[in-house]
């Protein structure tokens, strides 16, 4: 079913060029492209100990490869050949295979983020499956060699940190509704978002399938310089994550533009949505801190390529682990800001109260940002010199106070409210308790005399899982079942919801709870085999791992059966009053047949509250837009 | 009004059964430094310290935001089936709750940061002062991928070992040790090239510190127990960074003794190596 087009423009339209599937041929191509590259490097750089693939060889191959893909998805025939004049084919807009395609609608693109990162949530929580089996037993069983066992942590780690946590909910949910949260038909940059989104699968697959290059043990942070002797895998495990990034650092751009001059009339900035707050503070994060540790990873490539001895032992191997932080931390914030701001999202419609101190709320948002790049060496306090022990862990003390303005606005929202406790509200109160443990956990931490005991054993693997996981990713559930009227038209059972949820959560705090404990008795992170003292406890959290992972896979099976299968429902079912539900679920190609208008807050509530949409007539405005 | 009320009291009465739970569970211990369970030596006690008032801080502010939740939940839920409208009350801010909330929050953290934080270094940075640590004993640690290597030089002990030839550290109780840690000893060979970070932690020392290539550092320790791996496994020596495949087995018995005892193991080593 093609959409409809004017008659004029439908007749000046080829037809679409592709012979057979994009993802195919960009496979193909990205082959082609990798051996290209990796036969030039190895003609121009030959190595006596290697007939073909040499260090520099997968490194230029991996380049060409990328290349390769990307053109083979869409963008030699939708970039470069309009670009030598050829008319630009049209991209479909209808039918399952579009996800599979170039896109230029917001909503195609948020889906496929959508998509790679679930696929990747399962793939790394499978691995993370696989570590806790392991963990059952102080000795080795399921990964015969600890090298293993650490590539499996570096993967789990890597994926979940540049696919899932900063992808998920900026360039899946962000790109979906921003859009339609401030009124609009398109993004700023439609043809690069387009190509964005396909960077993910690539970075995916080449961290992935790093360790056929040579294990690495570095964990997801390619500590120097330990990465400087370990196996080349690590070359895959800089290009993985700078392809990723690259991915997230197109959407912040995008979306702030976006943002910035595409709303709609009548959204000021006191008007805007407090997701599409979270998703601008998020963005400019992301421009900020990304090329620093994309230039970071490049040079850790070469250095590792030729070498450099900027980061290695004849180096400064401290200077990556401050260059690695300095974005590492303001990371933490990227995964969890657009979290704060759903939970202000969903709060007032589910209470249908109005959003409190919302100002405060907004601050929240903007100062976390500002500070966010003030505090990174907290993840140093054991290879610091004394001296800068007590700034770092000031700045860590304060930036809990705009943290705290979420919870403030959050708790002002619920008191008196009239809570509807459906599946979303539950996962935005248990996600507002998690974090809380999360951040009480992190005044422990923040602290230099108990840091320099608890520091890199199970207590601060529980502490930062309980502020990603138990913060985000039941964050990312509540926006799920929050949403999926829109996505789809259809709704979730609220009995299998909430069963779910309350699966999850149990499960969830069941695992992690016993991390701070395993850490406080001497648990340290990164071992295959320990002491056998600690096995008891590691059998039991393990226990509660698989009851955890078999919880997501409720939660996904039920979300994706209530989008293909679920009860249809009016096209407002909460009746909330933010602009993505002022048009038909799901939303239109080009969202809105007539721009809606603005003219109050999305979130006052109460009786004789005007409505905040005005939806002019047609006539009003301009035709053709 | 009412709710206030009824919220504030819930508030207070288990913030205080908190309160007295807290302290129950940090007096259980036999030393009665709580949960934190690294007190062997003086800087395990000061971040024991630390730990035991933090978890005092805590305790009210998960109650107030876990009970606020659980107090919306009960309170403020729309009954099943009840036709949706707005809340009859739509406070939109409270000058008081809110300007209450950013100084008791910014309050909160000054106090945690000077104390136990701020307060807890000094006695840290106390510790390491030579002048207060007379006649310490040396120990060269030296690590690498992947072994400890502990010697004595006021001993003329190159290499410490147990009878099964494993690298082993023995300290004489209540006397200030001299950790001296670096990645290079010049009684063994070693690829200085392929040289990583380690962690050096005792876990029951409650303290670890990093070992960086090419540097050397020094930290002042007193062990003040007498434990041993045998009986508390807590009690070694793990490297606590990841440093290469080896990391999980890194890690050395330790022994903390008499210093007559110590003085006897001393003379046993040397006339050994």
């Amino acid at each position: 079913m093609a959409q409809p087009l004017p008659k004029g423009q439908m007749a000046s339209m080829p037809k679409r060029i592709a012979p057979w599937p994009p993802v195919l041929r960009a496979f193909l191509w990205a082959g082609i492209g990798f051996v290209v590259l990796a036969a030039i490097a190895a003609w121009l750089d030959p190595s006596p100990n290697s007939p073909y693939l040499t260090a520099v060889g997968s490194v230029a191959g991996w380049f060409g490869a990328l290349i390769g893909w990307l053109l083979g998805i869409g963008g030699y025939d939708y970039i470069v050949r309009p670009m030598m004049g050829y008319p630009t084919p049209r991209v479909r807009t209808s039918g399952w295979r579009r996800y599979y395609e170039y896109a230029l609608d917001h909503k195609v693109i948020g889906l496929q983020y959508l998509g790679a990162s679930t696929g990747t949530f399962l793939v790394a929580g499978l691995i993370a499956m696989a570590m806790r089996f392991q963990l059952m037993n102080y000795q080795p069983t399921l990964f015969h060699y600890p090298e293993d066992y650490l590539n499996a942590v570096g993967i789990h780690g890597t994926l979940m940190m540049f696919t899932v946590a900063t992808v998920a909910m900026v360039g899946g949910l962000g790109n979906y509704f921003v859009p339609l949260m401030i009124g609009t038909r398109e993004t700023m940059f439609p043809k690069a978002s387009g190509i964005s989104v396909w960077l993910v699968p690539i970075g995916v697959l080449t961290i992935s399938m790093s360790p056929l290059l040579g294990q690495w043990s570095t964990g997801w942070r390619g500590y120097e310089p330990l990465a400087a002797s370990d196996g080349s895998g690590l070359l895959y495990y800089y290009l993985g994550v700078f392809a990723l990034t690259t991915s997230s650092l197109i959407v912040a751009i995008n979306l702030t533009a976006t943002i910035l001059f595409k709303r709609t009339k009548g959204m000021t900035w006191n008007r805007l949505p407090l997701f599409a707050w979270g998703i601008l503070t998020v963005s400019l994060l992301n421009i900020i801190w990304l090329p620093e540790i994309q230039a970071t990873f490049i040079l850790g490539m070469l250095d590792k390529v030729m070498p450099l001895n900027l980061f290695n032992v004849f180096g400064q191997p401290l200077g990556y682990e401050y260059l690695f932080w300095l974005f590492g931390h303001p990371e933490v914030y990227i995964v969890v800001i657009p979290a704060l701001a759903i939970w202000n999202e969903i709060l007032p419609v589910m209470g249908r109260k109005s959003l409190f101190a919302r100002p405060i709320a907004v601050l929240g948002l903007v100062f976390v940002m500002l500070l966010s790049g003030m505090v990174w060496a907290h993840h140093m306090f054991t290879m610091m010199r004394f001296s800068e022990m007590l700034p770092f862990s000031f700045f860590t003390e304060m930036i809990s106070i705009p943290t705290g303005f979420a919870y403030l606005a959050a708790i002002g929202t619920l008191w008196n409210s009239r809570l509807r406790i459906t599946t979303p509200t539950l996962l935005v109160l248990m996600s507002m308790f998690n974090f809380l443990i999360g951040g009480l956990t992190g005044l422990f931490l923040a602290d230099v005399p108990a840091n320099l005991q608890l520091h890199n054993t199970f207590f601060v693997v529980g502490h930062f899982h309980y502020t990603i996981i138990g913060g985000m990713v039941f964050s990312w559930m509540a926006a799920m079942y929050y949403w999926l009227p829109k996505f789809s038209g259809r709704t979730y059972s609220e009995f299998w919801g909430k069963l779910g949820a309350i699966w999850v959560f149990i499960a969830f705090n069941a695992t992690f709870l016993n991390f701070f404990i395993l850490g406080l008795h001497g648990m340290n992170r990164w071992v295959s085999a320990y002491p056998k003292y600690l096995q008891p406890e590691n059998f039991w959290t393990s226990i509660a791992a698989f009851f955890l992972g078999a919880g997501f896979g409720i939660n996904i099976i039920h979300i994706v059966w209530a989008w293909i299968k679920g009860p249809k429902v009016k096209e407002n079912p909460w009746d909330a009053k933010t602009l993505e539900w002022q048009t038909s679920s799901p939303p239109p190609a080009k969202n809105f047949d007539v721009l809606p208008e603005v003219v109050g807050s999305f979130y006052t509530y109460g009786d004789n509250v005007p409505d905040p949409v005005v939806i002019p007539s047609v006539q009003e405005q301009t035709p053709g837009l | 009004m009412g709710s206030v009320l009824v919220f504030g009291l819930l508030w207070v009465v288990i913030s205080l059964l908190g309160e007295w739970g807290a302290t129950t569970w940090i007096n259980s211990a036999p030393d009665g430094t709580g949960p934190y369970f690294g007190t062997a030596s003086n800087l395990g006690v000061i971040g024991a310290h630390a730990f035991d008032f933090l978890v005092w801080v805590a305790v009210p502010i998960f109650v107030f935001v876990v009970l606020m939740i659980i107090f919306a939940m009960i309170k403020f839920r729309a009954k099943r089936g009840e036709k949706v409208i707005d809340a009859p009350k739509q406070t939109r801010n409270n000058k008081v709750f809110v300007g209450s909330w950013i100084l008791i929050s910014i309050l909160v953290n000054l106090l945690v940061w000077l104390h136990p934080n701020a307060s807890g270094l000094e006695q840290v940075f106390a510790a390491q002062l030579p002048a207060n640590n007379p006649n310490p004993l040396v120990v060269d640690v030296t690590a690498r991928q992947w072994e400890w290597i502990f010697s004595y030089p006021q001993y003329n002990i190159t290499q410490s070992l147990n009878a099964n030839g494993q690298d082993t550290l023995y300290l004489p109780v209540d006397r200030p040790v001299k950790f001296v840690l670096r990645s290079y000893d010049p009684f063994h060979t070693y690829d200085t090239a392929i040289d990583v970070i380690h962690g050096f932690w005792i876990p029951a020392f409650g303290v670890k510190y990093d070992v960086i290539p090419g540097e050397t550092r020094v930290i002042y320790i007193t062990a003040t127990k007498l434990i041993s791996t045998e009986q508390n496994p807590m009690a070694r020596v793990q490297c606590s960074e990841v440093c290469g495949p080896g990391h999980p087995y890194m890690e050395a018995n330790l022994h903390v003794v008499t210093g007559l005892a110590f003085a006897k193991w001393a003379k046993q080593q040397a006339s050994r190596s």
